[in-house]
């Protein structure tokens, strides 16, 4: 059985304009100790879909379906008291801009202590140990004298490293990870996802990597979703992922990775602009932007199926088979070119 | 922060001495011979002369602002008051207790009342008592604190007798006071004007606080801490509540000021002899010694609660404290 | 003995036994009236009596300072008086009685020396004898070069006693006049004056201890003992003064309330005093009701009723027009009656609603010794009577009447803008001058003065036609600034008949009086009389035995009742 496994999961907020369908359908399941990379542009409902599955929307505006069952329990719908006993202890979440997301007028040591206090009936004392220990082992130096401090006085990375360590100090067993690096630099970047791959070997932890960046993803996942416009388009295995995309929309991401031993004069766009969520197209959502559009695909939607490759990598497109492999080779070759040239 | 406090002090120094200035100046462009006024009614060639003499009046404005300043450092004397001799100084030790009761009084029921209908307005949008809260805040901004006041006289102190229609009693028992005074009677008789004053207050404030709320509602720390697993009372006291006071504890420095204004209203309605019912009726009266001596002091009572709410916001904020 | 000397000796014991008898029956008739009276009069005693003071203040409690109504009715509540008014209504109310004094003075044959005793075991609030020495000083307060202002010299007591004008110059310790020895109290004045003893009825000359000091301080002492039925325990200038029941006062007048409290508000408009006159929160406000509720306040608790709560009494005042005599047109006595024949007393009157006055063409006032009510101009506008005055007065191009105002009342803005129109009907110009709302008396006050109407009056500071004739218009007063005589009327004959008049006394006194104020009103109009005007006041549900007396214009603070 799977730790976590969502099932047609839909997502609907209501707003003064009409109802914007974030998540139309989303389903994945995570393995222990396995990562799953999540992967989409802005408004493609991929961080909807994990706030969904921690219950973090306001239901005051949406309207939830689908199944989440983690560990068994289903928890979409469930009450506030039994979900915020999951939250923070066996499902921990962490997010973008690490400068906004620690409470600026609180140490951080209150804050790690709070995550502690909420979960475990321990003394204060106890909780400020475990909270310089979480400190020291997300790298944080003079953990038990910077412990006292407040979040303005530390750099960015180190604020990430924090609002790590808060979510991984009850030891949760899957991580949900909203774009953790996109607000840092490189090199720092490099040092998060090192230390997250770290933390995770030690505690067996289930990861979910929620970013745009494909190289983060071709680091760290084992599974990865590609969302688009509130839906998964495509669904596999890493290797098989980047060895051979099935679908226009991941051969246009893959386009725009910039690789080390090409020069080109510009990054390959996507052309276009994300779908409304409120009014989404006819029929196949990418469908204005795609290249290879054909009426087919302005009518129906396409199912998220499988395959000639097998029954693990899916995706949605109207494509006939041969079509898309003759395009990918086309691209892997012309991709081959440019390198050789430069 | 030390720096900080020094730069706040000089600054406040600054413009005690501009705004006592400039209310000198003024009395004395108008066109009134404060001899004659303190001469009054049954006034002679002689007594004049020797007021004038005894005011100093006939030096240069100048050297009349000086000793004014002089007087005040040196004796922390303010003068007498022409119309009945009263030390100026005594006057206003009289009417600061009033404004001071009805102003902090007043602030802390507006906050009593504004703070929990901001912050349920805050975490109920659009609901029954979010839309009565902005019609509640929308007669509070619009009505005038003269027209409520005399409604509020006329409904429940006169009609149903409820409460004392004016007055003020002092909170010290006393024995030379006729019945008025004493904590008990010191409140009963302050309802309607608390009632009165903190109305517009009340109004600004629940809209202050709702906006501020709802702000600190959407903030990323506030998904965080739910994140975490707090519940949403721990939420609300422990990660909002405390940031989205903060701007309310600069506006309150402000609005202590406004409110100093805003009570000659309430202290006139309701027959409160306060620091601005004395206000009006010395400028009316030319009465010059007192209408300085009180912008003296407002000018003080101002500035020196505007520098303790920096300092407190400052401490409260420990992006400020700490810096640099 | 012998038989010669039986008869006397039985006389005589005769005569002792019955004075005996005699004083014994009538000790026990006073005692049993006494109770009796002593019995309702406890009944009323009792209880803090609370008057609030709208749109007004005290200017000074301090007797040798205080020259306004309103400081004066406080003042006779706590003034002991050599002779004083009595708490009782009407014209027994003007009637001065021996207070300190056993009796009214011994007057010398030449009318110059007035000797008073006082009653022994007088005391002031603090329990300190009151002596002749007392009043001595009292006279020296309100004369002292040393006090904030010397008002005495406005009723012309600098020249009225021996050596008080070397006293006033700061020349002499003391009034050589004046001696004070034990219990008895010798005047010398400087020639016979029959209103010496209504002038010791002034609020002036309570009694003060000896010691009482000298300041230059506007507000004069605030604190301090004295001998009448209350003290003052506490004075905040401007705001709340606090009076006592004095336990060791014996006279005859009331001593109700336990503790009198007076709130002042400056500020005020007087509504919200009557509203809390109406919920039983405030008992009376000394400034009356306002003007604008007379109306509303008559019907609906009706005017005078017994046990009633609206009274309306009248004041010893008379409410004026003034003219500049010096100055044209109404330097002319013609011009002067076309005027009171044309602007009208009744619309005037009207302006403040129902109960505000009677309409009077005279100087005196009724109550006083000498009035005899006469009409010479009629109390509505007459403008062929004026025009006829105004062709016989031959005054080509007269120039425009300059009217003063002050701007701060609405009622005299009305008043000048209703002459205005009344004058334009008569042919004549008129210009309309604000004054300083805070100084109107000054600029009419200074010689060569440009007003030609002003608004004004008088009250009585003691009940003698003196006070309202020879005060005002007696033309040798004239000075620079600071007249009294603001109408610059100078007339040699009329001053004559003045002095003359001066001079008797009793029934002669008042009849020359009444001459005199016709005399004045017919030949002469140096003013333009309007009306005797009406305290409108309102008391509380729960207020008995309201007294009202003429002279003060107020109820006697001390008789109400709210025990």
């Amino acid at each position: 059985m799977a730790l976590l496994e969502v099932n047609d999961l839909q997502t609907r907020f209501r707003t003064d304009d009409g109802i914007v369908k974030a998540v139309s359908g989303v389903s994945f399941s995570l393995e222990k100790g396995e990562t799953l990379g999540v992967v989409g542009e802005s408004g493609s409902g991929k961080s909807v879909t994990f706030l969904t599955v921690m219950g973090l929307v306001d239901m005051r505006h949406a309207q939830v379906e689908g199944s989440v069952r983690f560990d068994g329990q289903e928890i979409l719908g469930a009450s506030s008291s039994s979900l915020q006993k999951i939250r923070g202890s066996r499902i921990g979440m962490i997010f973008q801009d690490p400068m906004t997301s620690l409470n600026p007028v609180k140490r951080i040591g209150w804050q790690l202590e709070e995550a502690v206090l909420l979960h475990n009936d321990v003394t204060h004392a106890e909780a400020r140990r475990r909270s310089v220990e979480i400190l020291q082992e997300v790298e944080i130096p003079r953990a038990d004298a910077r412990i006292d401090d407040y979040p303005h006085q530390f750099s960015g990375g180190m604020r990430q490293r924090v609002m790590i360590a808060m979510a991984l100090i009850n030891k949760p067993e899957v991580l949900i990870a909203d774009e953790p690096t996109t607000a840092l630099d490189v090199t720092t970047q490099a040092q998060i996802l090192r230390l997250m791959r770290k933390l995770q070997d030690e505690h067996e932890m289930a990861i979910v990597m929620i970013t745009h960046d494909l190289g983060v993803v071709a680091e760290l996942a084992n599974d990865v979703l590609v969302m688009y416009g509130g839906r998964v388009v495509e669904q596999a295995q890493v290797d098989h992922l980047f060895a051979k995309p099935e679908m226009p929309y991941t051969w246009g991401l893959l386009g725009s990775l910039p690789r080390l031993n090409v020069t080109s004069e510009r990054l390959e766009q996507i052309p276009g602009q994300p779908p409304s969520l409120l009014h989404p197209p006819k029929g196949c959502s990418f469908n204005p932007r795609c290249a290879y559009v054909f009426d087919r695909c302005r009518q129906e939607l396409p199912e998220l199926a499988a395959g000639a490759v097998g029954d693990e990598h899916r995706f949605r497109c109207h494509l006939p088979d041969e079509e898309r492999a003759r395009i990918w080779e086309a691209k892997k070759a012309a991709l081959a070119a440019e390198g050789s040239a430069a | 922060m030390a720096y900080f406090l020094i730069r706040r002090v000089f600054w406040a120094i600054f413009l005690f001495f501009v705004a006592t200035l400039i209310t000198y100046i003024i009395f004395f462009v108008i066109p009134t011979d404060p001899a004659q006024i303190a001469c009054g009614t049954h006034c002679t060639a002689g007594l004049i002369a020797h007021i004038r003499k005894s005011l100093h009046l006939d030096l240069p404005i100048y050297q009349q602002y000086w000793l004014f300043i002089w007087n005040l450092l040196r004796h922390q004397s303010l003068g007498y008051s022409f119309q009945n001799g009263a030390s100026v100084r005594w006057l206003i030790g009289q009417d600061a207790p009033v404004t001071a009761s009805l102003v902090f009084g007043g602030a802390i029921f507006w906050l009593t009342i504004s703070i929990p209908i901001g912050i349920l307005s805050a975490l109920k949008p659009r609901s029954i008592l979010d839309r009565a809260a902005m019609i509640f805040v929308l007669v509070g901004i619009s009505a005038p604190a003269v027209w409520i006041g005399l409604i509020l006289i006329y409904v429940i102190g006169y009609k149903l007798g409820w409460t004392p229609l004016g007055n003020y009693c002092s909170i010290v028992p006393s024995s030379t006071a006729g019945g008025c005074s004493g904590p008990a009677e010191w409140a009963y008789h302050l309802i309607l004007p608390w009632m009165t004053f903190m109305f517009l207050f009340a109004a600004l404030y629940v809209r202050l606080i709702r906006a501020n709320v709802m702000e600190t509602m959407s903030e990323d720390y506030v998904r965080t801490a739910r994140a975490k697993g707090a519940s949403a009372s721990r939420v609300l006291f422990q990660h909002v509540l405390r940031n989205s006071m903060l701007p309310v504890v600069t506006i309150l420095g402000m609005d202590i000021g406004l409110a100093l204004g805003g009570a000659v209203f309430t202290e006139t309605v309701f027959q409160m002899r306060g620091l601005g019912s004395q206000l009006v009726s010395s400028a009316l009266a030319d009465d010059l010694p007192v209408v300085v001596g009180i912008v003296v002091f407002a000018c003080l009572a101002v500035i020196l609660f505007n520098f303790f709410v920096d300092v407190a916001y400052a401490w409260l904020d420990p992006r400020i404290r700490l810096s640099t | 003995m012998r038989r010669k000397h039986m008869l006397p000796m039985f006389l005589l014991s005769m005569g002792v036994a019955l004075l005996v008898a005699a004083t014994t029956v009538g000790v026990a008739a006073s005692a049993t009236h006494k109770s009796q009276g002593a019995a309702s009069k406890a009944a009323l005693k009792g209880g803090v009596l609370r008057v609030d003071q709208s749109a007004g203040q005290f200017d000074t409690l301090d007797p040798g300072l205080a020259y306004v109504t309103n400081d004066w009715a406080v003042l006779y509540t706590t003034n002991l008086n050599l002779v004083n008014f009595p708490n009782k209504p009407g014209r027994a109310g003007a009637q001065l009685f021996p207070e300190a004094a056993k009796s009214f003075p011994t007057i010398s044959k030449d009318g110059k020396t007035y000797t008073f005793h006082l009653r022994s075991g007088l005391r002031f609030s603090n329990g300190k004898p009151i002596t002749a020495l007392a009043y001595q000083r009292a006279w020296e307060r309100i004369l002292s070069p040393k006090m904030y202002a010397q008002y005495g010299i406005f009723d012309q007591l600098n020249t009225m006693v021996v050596g008080a004008q070397a006293f006033t110059n700061g020349k002499a310790q003391h009034i050589s006049g004046i001696k004070a020895k034990g219990l008895t109290l010798t005047f010398h004045l400087t020639k016979p004056n029959p209103t010496f003893v209504s002038i010791l009825g002034m609020q002036w000359f309570g009694a003060v201890m000896p010691s009482m000091k000298y300041t230059k301080n506007p507000a004069g002492v605030l604190v301090y003992p004295s001998g009448g039925p209350y003290y003052i325990a506490s004075n905040s200038p401007g705001r709340t003064v606090v009076l006592k029941r004095n336990k060791y006062y014996h006279g005859p007048r009331f001593q109700n309330p336990d503790e009198i409290v007076i709130n002042s508000f400056p500020n005020s408009n007087g509504e919200s005093a009557l509203l809390q006159i109406e919920k039983n929160q405030v008992d009376f406000d000394m400034a009356g009701i306002p003007a604008d509720d007379a109306a509303k306040v008559a019907k609906t608790y009706g005017v005078n009723k017994p046990n009633g709560q609206y009274h309306v009494g009248t004041e010893s005042c008379v409410i004026w027009e003034a003219f500049n005599n010096a100055r044209p047109p109404t330097d002319n006595v013609d011009v002067r009656k076309a005027l009171n024949y044309a602007i009208g007393r009744e619309p005037i009157i009207k302006l403040l609603g129902p109960n505000a006055g009677g309409a009077t063409d005279q100087i005196l006032v009724p109550g006083l010794p000498g009035y005899k009510k006469f009409s010479a101009y009629g109390n509505y506008p007459n403008f062929a009577k004026a025009k006829a005055l105004l062709s016989q007065a031959d005054v080509k191009n007269p120039p425009a009447l300059n009217i003063y105002y002050n701007p701060a009342s609405s009622f005299r803005t009305l008043e000048a803008q209703f002459e205005k129109a009344q004058l334009a009907h008569i042919g004549l110009q008129a210009t309309l001058q604000q004054s300083d709302p805070n100084s109107y008396y000054g600029p009419i006050e200074t010689k060569g003065t440009t007003y030609n109407i002003a608004h004004s009056g008088w009250c009585a500071d003691y009940f003698d036609p003196f006070d309202f004739i020879n005060v005002n218009f007696d033309g040798r007063s004239i000075q620079q600034t600071g007249n009294v005589d603001y109408f610059y009327f100078n007339n040699s004959v009329f001053n004559k008949a003045m002095d003359h008049a001066a001079s008797l006394s009793g029934q002669a006194r008042a009849k020359a009086y009444a001459a005199l104020d016709q005399l004045l009103m017919t030949k002469y109009v140096p003013a333009f009389p309007l009306y005797v005007p009406t305290f409108r006041y309102m008391t509380a549900k729960r207020v008995k035995n309201v007294i009202y007396s003429n002279y003060f214009g107020y109820p006697d603070l001390n008789a109400l009742s709210v025990g």
